[in-house]
């Protein structure tokens, strides 16, 4: 991908989607990459350490929770702001089969990064074709 | 400025609806300027009072901290970095593709009464958070009042 000068996209409210947690929520930046044995995603949360991430998966339903950490703020008065901070959600219906027990996560620098193995059953098998 | 302070909840989810609220009431607050780089540039900032300075605050996800720099210049402050993407060997496709990759700079002017020669900065969990103390002369004094 070409480098270029980052551009300043709002950060998205989660809509259409009741939660039980009153507030403001936000949708975060995804991008998922697939590779030949794994999917991989990569979810920008900035301000969620790996203390308040939570990944589930069930019925192929992979669902992403942050949770920003309000006591950070403690003692500050607000004098000018361009963003507000809330907890994080989205949720991906996979299409692949992917292998739970080998789920991988990792935060650092406000990105979590997920690795999905594909399971055995889905991963591309070659043919071999005998000559007749 | 009128008299407000945040006052977080015990309650977590009290905590973040109060700060949620009064972020949202200094949402492009026209009494604070920033000079020529102001809102709708990279990254968004926050700026807040605690007490002793100005503390600014952006959302850098996936900022390597050594990658990022922060600058004062007497009344400018600027933060530049840029951000690499991650891949690797073996790819088939992205599916998505939504975080951008690339450099930033920006520049944000700060009230006279701000020392950027004393500021601090840290980068956690992808917020850098700047401080910016008062200068001792911008700092209140209580007048002493003489009787006759």
């Amino acid at each position: 991908m070409v480098e270029q000068t980052l551009p300043n996209r709002e950060k998205q409210p989660l809509q259409g989607r009741e939660q039980t947690r009153p507030g403001r929520h936000f949708v975060p930046d995804v991008d998922i990459c697939e590779y030949e044995h794994e999917l991989r995603l990569w979810v920008d949360m900035p301000g969620v350490t790996e203390r308040n991430v939570a990944v589930t998966l069930k019925d192929g339903v992979l669902v992403i929770e942050g949770f920003v950490d309000p006591s950070l703020y403690a003692g500050l008065v607000p004098r000018y702001t361009e963003y507000n901070v809330g907890n994080f959600y989205r949720q991906f219906s996979l299409s692949e089969n992917v292998d739970e027990s080998r789920i991988g996560a990792k935060m650092r620098n406000g990105v979590l990064e997920l690795t999905l193995p594909k399971a055995e059953k889905a991963m591309p098998r070659r043919i071999n074709v005998a000559a007749a | 400025m009128a008299l407000s302070s945040f006052e977080p909840n015990p309650v977590p989810t009290g905590g973040l609806l109060s700060l949620q609220d009064a972020l949202e009431r200094f949402l492009r607050n026209p009494a604070f300027s920033l000079g020529v780089s102001g809102y709708g540039a990279y990254p968004p900032v926050n700026v807040f009072d605690d007490g002793d300075g100005l503390v600014v605050i952006a959302e850098l996800p996936g900022f390597e901290p050594s990658d990022v720099n922060v600058t004062g210049q007497n009344r400018t402050l600027t933060i530049t970095s840029r951000r690499k993407g991650e891949s690797g060997t073996g790819v088939v496709g992205f599916h998505r593709r939504e975080r951008a990759l690339g450099e930033f700079s920006r520049s944000i002017q700060l009230p006279d009464e701000f020392d950027l020669s004393r500021a601090a900065a840290r980068y956690e969990a992808g917020v850098l958070k700047i401080q910016v103390p008062r200068r001792e002369s911008a700092k209140p004094r209580q007048i002493g009042i003489q009787t006759a």
